[in-house]
């Protein structure tokens, strides 16, 4: 047969069928509704972008994962990795003189390496918001809240925003080098308490410093987990942390708190995250369905530099998620 | 929490370490019948029904964890070196300790053979292998094998090995010592990370509970006895 290596896809890329675009597209077309509805309009930035676009504002993890090619001039440029990258750039530049706050959302396709065996696509949908301009906690909420909001008008009932803010853990890694400061990101991502004592003790951590990094994988809970950390917090930057999570709580309606959860420990997602950050659980699937945050300096790399704060989910698992069509 | 009393699921890895987790769990008045476990069958619940044991291979129990199939896993720290698996490492349960380390027989040298020869290592622990010489700037040729490491230089497949050490009569057996140690390994609990957060309250009160176990006795009623 000779059209068998034509017939081929390559690993992690696929077709996508009848019931699998159906259930995509209901995903899109609820979220548009709700986007549109709060005032959201929609954007579609390029497929692919200057490199430095995705490497420079996401972050060593995002920048290893990139897929690149040469452009005719010689530049490297990246198929889409991540909208919220472009998205900034757009708003610094074509959207600079547009009047504040600004609400962009989006739906379409991200491409990033996924080693094989690992059951991941390398091509995947993903939609999201972008609220630029805003730079309070009612921004936050606000951003919080549409995820929220969706995932209801989806029926989704059993899920979770697990909620942070960098600038808790930010002065516990200061001052360490590269490869120590690593180690304990790490060992704080994945709640290891041993390796966090290991870590404080041979870095010579202070020790309100070391206490703050062992207690770490604990702080997390309900509203009360707040006041615990508070007497953890290392210095001013750890405090406004612990603040702005207390105003965001108090803004949140009892509804939307039970599906809150405050983690000091989360350390997840992407390089640019400034402030508040979130990952989204929802029943069914084993890893995060969605990230937020915010990002007050990630304009500012095209010269336009205001606060944001957005979200995107993973469009794929969401419509695997709904259930089987009504008649 | 109005979600119905599911028993959190648990990967263990078939032979001593799922016996001492079973030991320690047993401890936590969540033992498994004796029938249940001479019974080969796919899940295991624990007689007070809040786990459900799950016996895999050893280097799947973090692919069940990862994807969510399990809540929870046991796993020694050498197969997390080697599968780099999104999850929670909440805790070091002390038991399974053994150590991966460098072997040779007593005639080839180390780290440098006569004649700037690169060495070949055979292993089933490849990519730790790969980090640790990489950090000691040596320059290796690996080979990958599935079994029986100890045998390859006798064979003349290897110069060296690397391999999970807990006596040495093994290497012993076959003429070889430890040159090397790459890393030293205990089991861990770990933990799938949506699970952890949609189930927090029961993921917490495992963590403590097997801390408060592993506290009380410093370790699991060891196998050898």
């Amino acid at each position: 047969m000779p059209t068998t290596t034509l017939a081929r896809v390559p690993p992690g890329s696929q077709d996508l069928l009848f019931d699998d675009v159906r259930r995509r597209r209901r995903v899109q077309a609820a979220w548009f509704s709700l986007a549109e509805a709060h005032g959201y309009g929609e954007v579609i930035p390029p497929t692919f972008e200057y490199e430095e676009v995705f490497s420079r504002g996401a972050g060593p993890e995002l920048a290893s994962r990139l897929i690149r090619f040469l452009d005719r001039d010689g530049r490297l440029v990246a198929l889409r990795a991540d909208f919220t990258s472009s998205i900034a750039r757009m708003a610094a530049t074509r959207l600079a003189a547009a009047p504040l706050p600004l609400r962009l959302c989006y739906a379409g396709k991200v491409y990033r390496q996924e080693p094989e065996g690992g059951g991941r696509r390398r091509e995947s949908f993903q939609l999201g918001a972008e609220l630029i301009g805003d730079p309070g906690p009612e921004g936050d909420v606000e951003t919080i809240r549409m995820g929220i909001s969706f995932l209801r008008a989806l029926r989704i009932r059993d899920f979770q925003v697990n909620l942070g803010d960098i600038r808790f853990i930010r002065p516990l890694l200061e001052g360490l080098a590269p490869e120590g400061a690593e180690r304990l990101r790490l060992a704080i991502d994945r709640k290891d308490r041993a390796a966090l004592a290991e870590g404080a003790r041979e870095f010579g951590a202070p020790a309100a410093v070391a206490r703050a990094l062992v207690e770490l994988p604990e702080l997390i809970g309900r509203g009360e987990v707040l006041l615990r950390a508070r007497s953890l917090a290392s210095g001013p930057e750890a405090e406004e942390a612990i603040e702005r999570l207390r105003a965001v709580d108090a803004l949140l309606t009892p509804d939307e708190r039970e599906h809150v959860v405050y983690d000091l420990g989360e350390i997840r997602g992407l390089g640019y995250y400034t402030g508040v950050q979130w990952e989204v659980f929802v029943a069914g699937v084993g890893r995060a369905v969605g990230f937020g945050g915010r990002y007050d300096h990630l304009l500012g790399m095209y010269g336009a530099d205001r606060p944001a704060v957005g979200f995107s989910l993973e469009t794929d698992a969401l419509a695997e998620l709904l259930p089987a069509e009504e008649p | 929490m109005s979600r119905p009393p599911k028993p959190l699921r648990v990967a263990l890895p078939k032979g001593r370490v799922m016996d001492d987790a079973l030991r320690l769990f047993a401890r936590l008045g969540s033992g498994v019948e004796r029938s249940a476990l001479e019974s080969r069958r796919l899940i295991l619940p624990s007689t007070d029904g809040r786990f459900e044991f799950l016996p895999v291979k050893n280097f799947d129990v973090p692919v069940y964890v990862e994807s969510g199939v399990a809540d929870a896993g046991v796993v020694g720290l050498d197969v997390l070196g080697e599968r780099e698996s999104d999850v929670l490492h909440p805790l070091d349960l002390r038991f399974g300790g053994c150590r991966l380390a460098v072997a040779a027989p007593g005639e080839t040298p180390y780290p440098y053979l006569p004649g700037s020869v690169t060495p070949r290592v055979a292993t089933k622990y490849v990519e730790s292998a790969r980090r640790f010489f990489a950090a000691r700037g040596i320059q290796v040729d690996l080979v990958h094998i599935s079994g029986s490491v100890e045998i390859a230089p006798l064979l003349g497949l290897a110069h060296w090995i690397v391999d999970l050490v807990q006596t040495g009569r093994t290497l012993e057996e076959n003429g070889l010592a430890v040159v090397d140690e790459v890393a030293r390994s205990t089991a861990r609990l770990i933990v799938n990370r949506a699970s952890h957060k949609l189930r927090l309250e029961e993921h917490q009160r495992l963590i403590a509970d097997l801390e408060r176990a592993l506290d009380s006795a410093d370790r699991p009623s060891p196998t050898e006895s």
